[in-house]
């Protein structure tokens, strides 16, 4: 199977060169979405050897996902496997997400951050759980961390999935889309590694209120 | 019991809305839960049209009493519609904007293949 990374990126020069190569022990190719970054995000990414998609302005994580899921299947990608540039994740989970979809017993991955002993902030465990609780409110799905970033989309749901949500609301929108296509999921727990880098970077209450309301409503219009 | 035309007309407009909706689910377009949510809110405005007395135990918790309370609170949906009409606008618009810059980005996964 062909598996292809995709690692959306907005300014973390300082920390995606060594996600892509400690991905590309477990993939054959990497595509790095740069999503407007003024930083050197692009070069640095492009040195580890990714590919580099660039964003001329900043969109969003959802927009840079689908921009590399677009490019994967360009490249002839069966299986995509997406996770964040901060170094939270830890590439060592990838054969354990990629073994439901070898195995055919899944369309989609997600990856649990909760499924196991992980040091997590209570704060970001109370806004987790409310992301979950807006995503089956909103799709009808339950899904134990559907706000988590790691996901492996098999050859099903590499075909089908259409994202059109541009933020971080995307994570929903998956959860959405897994509902809508009937794709068969798993979910399989994985490290996190939170730092004060990450953890600086986590979204805003005000910015996470908007994205619930959003998903609300784009929901109920839709 | 006698009907009038609002409590024809309203039911109707609800059940075009839901059939629509549940049209959108056999063409994949919407889920099955979006289409539930979408019949629960046309339902009760038929339920709202065609027993237009249960609004009283509305009527007592909110106090929306006389006319004037009414006009008020029918303003502020109004007004809520139109700031939520302009929200989606802009989202759309927004969505566009992405679009081109997506389009825009996968021009250089054409020159990585070739």
């Amino acid at each position: 199977m062909k598996i292809i990374a995709v690692i959306p990126a907005y300014n973390e020069g300082t920390r995606v060169g060594n996600v892509v190569s400690e991905v590309a022990k477990y993939v054959e190719k990497i595509i790095v979405v740069d999503d407007g970054s003024t930083d050197d995000t692009a070069q640095i990414a492009k040195k580890a050897g990714a590919i580099v998609l660039t964003h001329i302005e900043n969109c969003g994580a959802g927009a840079a996902t689908m921009t590399g899921i677009d490019a994967a299947r360009m490249l002839g990608a069966e299986v995509v496997v997406t996770l964040d540039a901060d170094e939270q994740h830890s590439s060592d989970d990838i054969p354990a997400l990629l073994k439901p979809i070898t195995d055919k017993k899944a369309d989609m991955v997600f990856a649990n951050r909760f499924g196991r002993r992980n040091n997590i902030p209570l704060i970001r465990r109370v806004f987790n759980g409310l992301g979950n609780i807006i995503t089956f409110a909103a799709t009808g799905k339950w899904v134990s961390d559907s706000q988590c970033g790691f996901k492996v989309f098999g050859p099903k749901a590499v075909s089908q999935v259409d994202l059109r949500m541009s933020g971080y609301e995307f994570c929903t929108e998956i959860v959405r889309e897994s509902a809508q296509h009937r794709w068969r999921t798993a979910e399989i727990p994985a490290k996190v590694l939170y730092s004060e880098y990450t953890l600086a970077k986590g979204q805003s209450f005000a910015n996470g209120v908007r994205t619930a309301l959003k998903i609300l409503l784009r929901s109920f219009l839709r | 019991m006698e009907f009038t035309a609002y409590q024809i007309i309203t039911p109707l407009i609800s059940f075009v809305a839901i059939a629509y909706a549940w049209n959108l689910v056999f063409k994949q377009k919407k889920t099955i839960w979006e289409a539930l949510l979408w019949s629960v809110f046309w339902g009760f405005i038929s339920v709202i049209a065609i027993y237009p007395n249960s609004l009283d135990y509305l009527t007592a918790i909110t106090g929306i009493k006389d006319r004037e309370n009414a006009v008020m609170v029918t303003s502020l949906g109004v007004l809520f519609f139109i700031v939520f009409y302009l929200v989606i606008r802009l989202e759309n618009l927004e969505q566009r904007q992405t679009r081109v810059i997506r389009k825009l980005a996968l021009r250089d996964i054409d020159k990585t293949k070739k």
